[in-house]
């Protein structure tokens, strides 16, 4: 069984925390941050499965790194997602 | 059972956190309206910090979110929840003691605004300050226990599974952690506070 001096301490302790409350706007931070993650993962889906291709005409064999950063910057600009070539 | 008694049955954690598994923002939702309350309180015991608590529930309930998949729905939620707000309010305070404090000095004594200036004390309720300084004065792994125990009413075992240590830590950090409280509050000599003991009444 709790002596006084220790049901004092949990009262005191739990009156301190107890006069703060969690922000009003908090939920719908919340909500619009979590379905803008989930938006990104259904893009990257999207992007990793489903390129959408643009048949570029190529005149020589050394134009396909240009036609290729070309392609991944259009990609990643329509689905707002960051690429980095490594 | 009786058509209102059906449509008034409270959503279970586990019902929920299925939902959650399968991307609904609903059940995210109510299980922040349910659960909002005893994350806040936590963090904020364990950091002394009001907005720091607030960004720490945002983020816990943003980790439910993105780990659902990896919840167990038949083990009830308020473990994890636990769990994961002590560890980001122990990670909080490592990095402001560690990075922002010193920074903070310097600011305020530049900025002629220290924290133990009369107008500054007279902003604060004094004795609810004491109590705030005596719980973050606590090394911080006395300082969850105590506020798992006290704050959340949690048992010695449940503390022991949320922290991950045997029973006897959890009840020799409580020992020291208790101790160490009551001496600062004045609670050993009976020279509590009236402000304090007037909220008892």
């Amino acid at each position: 069984m709790e002596n006084k001096s220790d049901a004092l301490l949990r009262k005191m302790l739990k009156n301190w925390v107890n006069r703060l409350h969690p922000p009003d706007n908090g939920r719908a931070r919340l909500l619009w941050e979590a379905a803008h993650i989930s938006r990104n993962k259904i893009d990257l889906t999207v992007i990793l499965f489903h390129p959408q291709f643009i048949s570029y005409s190529s005149s020589s064999s050394n134009d396909w790194p240009p036609k290729f950063f070309s392609w991944i910057n259009e990609n990643s600009i329509q689905f707002g997602i960051q690429a980095r070539i490594i | 059972m009786p058509k209102g008694a059906e449509e008034k049955r409270v959503i279970s954690d586990s019902e929920l956190a299925l939902s959650l598994q399968a991307g609904s923002l609903e059940a995210l939702g109510v299980l922040y309206d349910r659960h909002r309350g005893l994350v806040f309180r936590t963090a904020l015991a364990i950091t002394g910090d009001a907005e720091a608590a607030a960004d720490l529930m945002h983020d816990v309930f943003l980790r439910l979110h993105r780990f659902a998949a990896h919840i167990d729905p038949q083990r009830p939620l308020e473990p994890w929840l636990y769990r994961m707000t002590t560890n980001l309010s122990y990670t909080w305070v490592k990095h402001r003691q560690r990075w922002f404090r010193p920074f903070e000095d310097m600011a305020d004594w530049l900025a002629g605004t220290r924290k133990d200036t009369p107008a500054y004390q007279a902003e604060m309720d004094d004795s609810w300050r004491q109590v705030q300084q005596a719980v973050s004065s606590l090394p911080l792994s006395h300082r969850g226990v105590v506020v798992l125990y006290y704050v959340n009413d949690l048992s010695l075992q449940e503390i022991s599974e949320i922290l991950d240590i045997p029973v006897g830590t959890v009840k020799s950090r409580l020992h020291y952690g208790r101790q160490a409280l009551k001496q600062s509050l004045g609670l050993l000599a009976g020279e509590i506070l009236p402000e304090l003991q007037y909220e008892f009444t």
